[in-house]
């Protein structure tokens, strides 16, 4: 079986809707051969490789066999760059850019694994933007927040996928990730016993005191912290779960039902890194005052 | 014989490193912060004062500290924590984060109570019922 992908893929909603319609479009095949034809492709964002990389690993857990075919150069060299084609039979090329923040999967037991990556990944490179030591911590946080998201509330048995990419002459750091979970509309089903649509679940998700968590672990605060610290940092983030898109763009948010499901969940932020917000700055609480 | 606290130690403090339990600067996991909460608990049990010191800490989430202190409001009262645990060494966005979670899991908690209550007057009145 062979599917196409369009020539753009971007960290968007079209370029969501790209990767949603590719797995509707695969989605009952098994024990085949998958050819994603890349031939007409001249532009996609490497961290869209999270995404894409989710998609094709839950292709191949049904024992199809995956083929990226007709790469161009410019896509090969920064997939390569990346680590992603290397799932694929190609050998990873050295990053001499120093742009990418490699293509990943983890278990779900690998929180620390995770932390370790980022760290070396990212924040022990010198090739990465600089930034304030505030906005580091603030970024470096965040993914783990997300990490420990999908971590906690998922249920994903095949991993998690991770990507970034820094867009230098945009001042944009731009990471991704993606599990292959239940997504956030079936969870808040199961646990609340809520029935809503996709988009609206991801919105109650990054709201209020929403919370899924029931157990003797309270919840419901990882996606609030990433909602207030893109809003200031003037970046974006958006959310992809089953047909849910959900986007926070210069402080306003906007959703959008897709005709088909992507399978899990998908955050990705975009950060400024020229932003020079002090994050590092609390309130005014003394340590006696937290309990 | 049974070897406990003695009295005169009942009310000593303990001092917890999180960096100690942890084994890592990065206090990223769930499992982590329940490590940090079993020895605080335990402690506590103990009658004894926990001072939480976050030396050495760089990076901390809040499924870390949910685990480590928020899920500690299930378990013992407001003032119980409020006179028996105590945190140092943190960086000022480190407590107001850890602020949040200690908001957030009272509301949890108490919210919580409340669905229980509600839970158990429906259930109540279905009994009353037959």
């Amino acid at each position: 079986m062979k599917f196409r992908l369009p020539s753009t893929i971007r960290h968007d909603r079209a370029g969501f809707q790209d990767l949603v319609e590719l797995n509707s479009k695969a989605d009952e095949i098994a024990l085949d051969e998958i050819e994603i034809d890349m031939g007409s492709v001249t532009w996609l964002d490497a961290d869209m490789c999270a995404a894409l990389g989710a998609i094709l690993y839950r292709l191949s857990a049904e024992l199809n066999e995956i083929k990226l075919t007709g790469i161009g150069p410019d896509v090969e060299g920064i997939l390569s760059r990346n680590g992603f084609l290397s799932h694929y039979g190609r050998e990873k090329t050295p990053d001499r850019y120093g742009t990418t923040i490699p293509y990943q999967r983890f278990e779900v037991k690998d929180d620390r694994y995770f932390a370790n990556y980022i760290e070396d990944q990212f924040i022990h490179r010198s090739e990465m933007p600089s930034m304030s030591t505030g906005l580091q911590k603030k970024f470096r946080e965040s993914v783990f927040e997300i990490f420990s998201n999908a971590v906690i509330h998922s249920q994903t048995r095949m991993g998690i996928f991770s990507c970034g990419q820094f867009f230098r002459a945009k001042h944009r750091l731009v990471f991704t990730v993606a599990d292959l979970g239940i997504g956030i509309r079936r969870n808040i089903e199961q646990s609340r016993g809520i029935t809503m649509r996709a988009d609206d679940a991801i919105s109650w998700a990054t709201e209020g005191r929403n919370t899924t968590k029931n157990g003797a672990i309270p919840g419901g605060l990882g996606l609030k912290l990433l909602r207030e610290f893109i809003t200031l940092n003037k970046g974006v983030l958006r959310i992809v779960s089953d047909a849910g898109y959900w986007e926070l763009s210069g402080g306003k948010t906007s959703t959008f039902l897709f005709g088909n499901h992507f399978p899990g969940t998908v955050v990705n932020i975009e950060i400024n890194t020229s932003d020079t917000h002090s994050y590092m700055l609390g309130s005014e609480l003394a340590e006696s005052e937290i309990f | 014989m049974r070897f406990g606290p003695k009295e005169n130690e009942m009310n000593q403090g303990i001092k917890l490193s999180v960096f100690e339990i942890v084994g890592s600067p990065l206090c990223v996991a769930s499992d982590d912060g329940q490590k940090v909460h079993d020895r605080i608990a335990a402690a506590l049990k103990e009658g004894r004062k926990v001072s939480l010191s976050f030396l050495n800490i760089t990076s901390i989430t809040s499924a870390f500290l949910n685990a480590a202190i928020g899920q500690l409001y299930g378990e013992f009262s407001e003032d119980a924590i409020r006179a028996s645990l105590q945190v140092t060494d943190t960086a000022p966005d480190d407590l107001a984060l850890l602020k949040r979670v200690v908001d957030t899991a009272k509301a949890y908690f108490k919210d919580r109570e409340g669905f229980s209550r509600a839970v158990n007057e429906v259930l109540g009145d279905e009994t009353d019922a037959k």
